[in-house]
């Protein structure tokens, strides 16, 4: 065996302290929010004051916690309508535009990937007043729409990213033996970028659960939203779930959600 | 096998250009019924191109191609039947070695029965039967060549196309395959253009060889002739190793040119060019056509002897001529027996025929 040099050992040590602090940034608030929740105590401390499951038996109560389900519903709803059309619209758009070089290929690429370089809030706003005018109330099919907006991107990008890998030699092939071009999509070219496009609709499947930006404008009385709820209308509501705090009032928990407004890009 | 066999390719003044670059320059080919033809060239040369012609991905801004005397320029590749395999094979990655056979097929819509009897049929031609359930990354690059193959033949192409099959197998697998493509072609009686710029490649498979320089093809022969008898200097140079001797022409009739060699020599040669009294030449012998000897004479001329090394059964010489040109000669080993000190002189042999090409062609 070769003796390992010192700057072998440096390396892995500095590599280690950068994976340890990584780590703990990122890890650490989830697996603290965890524990905590199985507190015995009705305030929000770490380490928990004795084990218990009464914040879970409160939250799967079905009439205790009635508003927190249906946010949870409405959340997952809008979430899967939202990535279905997301995927197949953004899919198409990648094939259209892959392979292609041109003034007009890069405006349209630019302009489809324009909402995730604009502030959602902005776009929230923008998109309230446009709907409004057009004369449409507030609903979830609304935020649905909204959603697929700011999530289509996600899935553009993966997918042109396994469509540029895709070797151009597969589909002469595929002509060449007689193929037309749907048949070629179908057999040759989606199962080759699957990956990409799955990779793609999970990442906007997450994105339009916890979005919430584009949620709090085009929201409607009845369309509560799960990030929404559990962020924002906490400190004027009766506090049954979870989330249920220490009674410090509304104040940490808004700057919380304005804190997750501000660091959506 | 209705479909493969016996079908003539005709490519008739064939241009294509991509922005300034001029790929093809009216290239016009016609290949027999039941031919493998060569497309051989240095790289960039346009071979890529012409096949990409013929199998219809790419749309010449001239010239036509046609299949059994139809021109097919206004068919996309789907509907042209010419079978094509890569160099780096494209075998669809997610597909089964059966699978990837079958697709042709399947595009077309044949019957699930007919399907699955063709598989079996050409897995054997390329004696894959026990790989049929493999993935293509699990394969050889031999054996995903011969899938390529099979993929290609199985919906029996009017004319095979093959852009450098076997550039990315070694040396001793490429053997095989040069002989499993020739005897596939023998077999169904195939059309096939084969892209190589390997000129060994060329001459032991083709029928005939389209020699091509900057997009133009300068000869188009068999392959002895294409060695034998080269068109233009550089083909003369491109197959095979050739010696380059400047000179001047002193008088061309009836066949034969006298020629006085830089070197300091006078030839007579015989060619079928016609060439201008005092026009500079240049004469292009191979090794084999040059010979040693050890007394002077008009028509040779005085070298020094740089090197000798043995190349299988054969001597082969580096000499250097008195104006200082380089010289490799290549003669069988115990023939002549001539001494390191000894001087030298170099003459064709009496039945060497070689080239003479105008100067200027250089
Ligand atoms: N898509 C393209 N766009 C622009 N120029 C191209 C394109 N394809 C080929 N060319 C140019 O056309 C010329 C001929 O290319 P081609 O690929 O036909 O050569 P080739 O003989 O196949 O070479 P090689 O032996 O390296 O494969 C080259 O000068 C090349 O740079
Ligand atoms: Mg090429």
């Amino acid at each position: 065996m070769r003796r390992r040099r010192a700057s072998d050992w440096s390396y892995s040590i500095v590599l280690g302290m950068l994976a340890a602090l990584g780590f703990t940034i990122l890890v650490g608030p989830v697996v603290i929010v965890l524990l905590t929740s199985f507190t015995e105590g009705r305030s929000i401390k770490f380490p928990p004051s004795g084990l218990s499951l009464q914040w879970y038996r409160l939250l799967f109560d079905p009439v205790r916690s009635s508003q927190i389900h249906r946010a949870a519903m409405n959340s997952l709803e809008v979430a899967l309508i939202a990535m279905a059309s997301a995927t197949v619209l953004a899919t198409l758009a990648a094939v259209g535009l892959a392979r292609r070089r041109g003034a007009w290929v890069r405006a349209v690429d630019t302009f489809f990937m324009s909402p995730m370089i604009l502030p959602m809030l902005a776009f929230g706003l923008a998109a309230l007043m446009y709907f409004t005018f057009m004369g449409f109330r507030p609903s979830l099919a609304l935020i649905a729409v909204g959603h697929v907006v700011v999530i289509s991107p996600l899935v553009l990008r993966t997918t042109a990213a396994s469509l540029s890998q895709l070797d151009p030699a597969l589909l002469e092939s595929s002509a060449s033996l007689g193929a037309g071009w749907l048949y070629t999509f179908r057999r040759v070219t989606l199962p080759v970028i699957a990956p990409g496009i799955a990779a793609g609709a999970f990442l906007a499947f997450v994105a339009s659960l916890d979005n919430v930006p584009v949620s709090l404008f085009l929201a409607g009385p009845r369309s509560d939203m799960l990030p929404i709820r559990i962020g924002l209308r906490r400190a004027d509501r009766d506090g049954a779930g979870a989330d249920a705090g220490d009674g410090a009032g509304g104040r940490p928990h808004a700057t919380l959600a304005w804190m997750t407004l501000m660091r959506q890009p | 096998m209705t479909g493969t066999r016996g079908h003539t390719l005709d490519i008739v003044a064939v241009t294509h250009r991509y922005g300034a670059v001029t790929a093809v320059a009216d290239v016009s080919l016609a290949v027999r019924a039941g031919e493998i033809v060569a497309l051989l060239g240095p790289s960039g040369c346009g071979k890529t191109t012409l096949l990409r012609v013929v199998a219809g991905f790419v749309r010449p801004q001239a010239g036509s191609v046609r299949i059994d005397g139809a021109a097919i320029d206004g068919l996309p590749a789907n509907l042209r039947n010419v079978g094509i395999v890569f160099q780096n094979y494209a075998l669809f990655p997610h597909m089964t070695v059966a699978q990837n056979v079958a697709y042709g097929l399947e595009a077309r819509g044949r019957p699930r029965a007919e399907v699955r009897r063709t598989v079996e049929t050409f897995l054997d031609v390329v004696r894959l039967g026990d790989f049929r359930d493999r993935l293509p990354r699990q394969l050889s690059g031999g054996q995903q060549q011969r899938v390529a193959l099979a993929r290609a033949l199985a919906v029996e192409p009017t004319v095979l196309l093959l852009d450098e099959p076997f550039n990315a197998l070694d040396k001793g697998l490429r053997l095989d395959m040069q002989i499993e493509i020739k005897r596939l072609q023998r077999q169904f009686g195939l059309t096939a253009i084969l892209v190589t710029h390997d000129q060994d490649e060329a001459m032991s498979v083709a029928d005939r060889i389209a020699v091509m320089n900057h997009g133009r093809v300068e000869q188009f022969d068999t392959p002895v002739n294409v060695y034998d008898r080269p068109a233009t200097l550089f083909v003369s140079g491109f197959v095979g190793t050739t010696n380059l001797l400047r000179g001047r022409a002193l008088e061309a009739k009836n066949g034969c040119a006298v020629v006085t060699l830089d070197a300091g020599a006078r030839l007579t040669v015989r060619t079928e060019r016609a060439f201008t009294a005092g026009v500079p030449v240049v004469l292009s012998a191979r090794p084999e056509q040059l010979c040693l000897y050890t007394a002077p004479a008009p028509e040779r001329w005085s070298v020094t002897r740089r090197l000798s090394v043995p190349l299988g059964p054969n001597t082969m010489h580096d000499l250097e001529t008195r104006d200082g040109a380089t010289l490799k000669l290549i003669e069988p080993r115990h023939a002549y027996g001539v001494d390191a000190k000894e001087e030298v002189w170099c003459g064709l042999r009496p039945e060497a025929e070689p080239g003479l090409f105008d100067a200027s062609s250089i």
